[in-house]
C-alpha cells in the first residue's frame, strides 16, 4: 500500500471535518470534488491547499496546478512528488 | 389566529421536542453532546460535521422540529417561511477557535472563518430546507419574547405566512437553545409573550 496515499486519506478526513468517511472509504482515484465522489466544495478546497503547507511544507500559488492536483488523492500524491524531487 | 405549532428546547444534557426528552446526553461517550444526537436521530447529512456549534444547534433543533410537524415544508412556498434567530454571544466561540487557528504561527482556518458570522446558522437550515424567505439574526442581551413578537409582526404583514423563531446561546461553557414554528391555526398555544417565555423553559417531565 502506498503510505503517501494512506496519510493523505488521513489528512483530508481530520482537515476536512469528514467525520463519517474512513480511510477505507476514499478510493485512490475517486474525484474529489465531484458529487460521485468525495462531493468537496470551495471552502474545502482552501483546505486542502492549507492542508499541503501543514503536512508536506508544500505551498500552492497557481490556481490552475491546483486544480489537476486536487482532482483525486492519486493526484495529490503525484502532484506532493513532483513538488518534493523538484 | 397565530399559533405555536412545534417547539424544541436542547440544553447541555437534554434535548426536548415539544415538552418531551427525545434525547439525554451520554456522559463519557466519545462523541460532542451534539454529535449525540445526530446519530441518535440516524440523519445522512455529512456537512453537521463541517458546522460549527452554533449551526449545529441549528441544524438539529431545525430538524427535530420539522420531524414533529411532518409536511411543514410542503406547506409553503419556498419563501413564506422567515427566520429570526438571535443570541447573546454571537459567533464568539467560533471567533475564538478561528483565533487560535493561526496564532501558533499556523494558517488560518478557512473552514472555521465560514462560521465567524451568527447568521451563517440561518443560511444553513435555508440551504437544507431551500426556504428562501425572509431571516434575521439579532445579538441581544437575553431572550426576550418580546422582540420575536414584534418581528414577527413585521414578518407575517408582509408575505410571510410562517416563522420558525430561535434563541441560540451555545458557548463552550453552555447550552441554551429554543426553536419554535409559529403558523395561522384556529386553535392551539397562542403565539403571545407569556407562552413563549413558558415553552423556552420548559423542563423535561419525570
Amino acid at each position: 500500500m502506498d503510505s503517501l496515499k494512506e496519510d493523505l486519506k488521513k489528512q483530508i478526513i481530520e482537515q476536512l471535518n469528514l467525520e463519517d468517511l474512513t480511510v477505507a472509504d476514499i478510493a485512490d482515484d475517486a474525484l474529489l470534488f465531484n458529487d460521485q465522489g468525495l462531493g468537496l466544495d470551495s471552502i474545502d478546497a482552501l483546505e486542502l491547499i492549507v492542508l499541503l503547507e501543514k503536512y508536506h511544507g508544500i505551498q500552492l500559488t497557481n490556481p490552475e496546478e491546483g486544480k489537476e492536483a486536487f482532482k483525486s488523492v492519486d493526484t495529490m500524491a503525484a502532484y506532493i512528488r513532483k513538488r518534493k524531487a523538484a | 389566529m397565530k399559533v405555536i405549532t412545534a417547539y424544541c428546547n436542547l440544553r447541555a444534557d437534554e434535548c426536548l421536542v415539544n415538552g418531551k426528552v427525545v434525547a439525554r446526553r451520554e456522559v463519557g461517550s466519545e462523541d460532542s453532546w451534539f454529535k449525540q444526537i445526530y446519530k441518535q436521530q440516524a440523519w445522512v447529512y455529512p456537512k453537521f460535521y463541517k458546522m460549527d456549534m452554533l449551526s449545529q444547534a441549528g441544524y438539529l433543533a431545525s430538524e427535530l422540529i420539522k420531524r414533529a410537524n411532518p409536511g411543514i415544508s410542503e406547506a409553503y412556498s419556498d419563501d413564506e417561511i422567515a427566520l429570526v434567530f438571535a443570541n447573546a454571544s454571537s459567533s464568539a466561540d467560533t471567533d475564538r477557535r478561528f483565533i487560535q487557528s493561526y496564532e501558533g504561527g499556523g494558517s488560518p482556518s478557512p473552514s472555521l472563518f465560514v462560521y465567524t458570522l451568527p447568521n451563517i446558522v440561518l443560511g444553513e437550515i435555508a440551504i437544507l430546507n431551500k426556504w428562501y424567505g425572509e431571516n434575521m439574526f439579532a445579538v441581544l442581551p437575553k431572550f426576550v419574547p418580546g422582540f420575536y413578537l414584534d418581528y414577527s409582526r413585521i414578518l407575517l404583514a408582509s408575505g410571510s405566512r410562517a416563522l420558525l423563531g430561535g434563541w441560540l446561546e451555545v458557548t463552550a461553557g453552555s447550552t441554551d437553545v429554543f426553536l419554535f414554528m409559529v403558523e395561522e391555526k384556529e386553535s392551539g398555544t397562542e403565539f403571545n409573550e407569556e407562552n413563549l417565555l413558558h415553552l423556552s423553559q420548559t423542563v423535561a417531565a419525570y
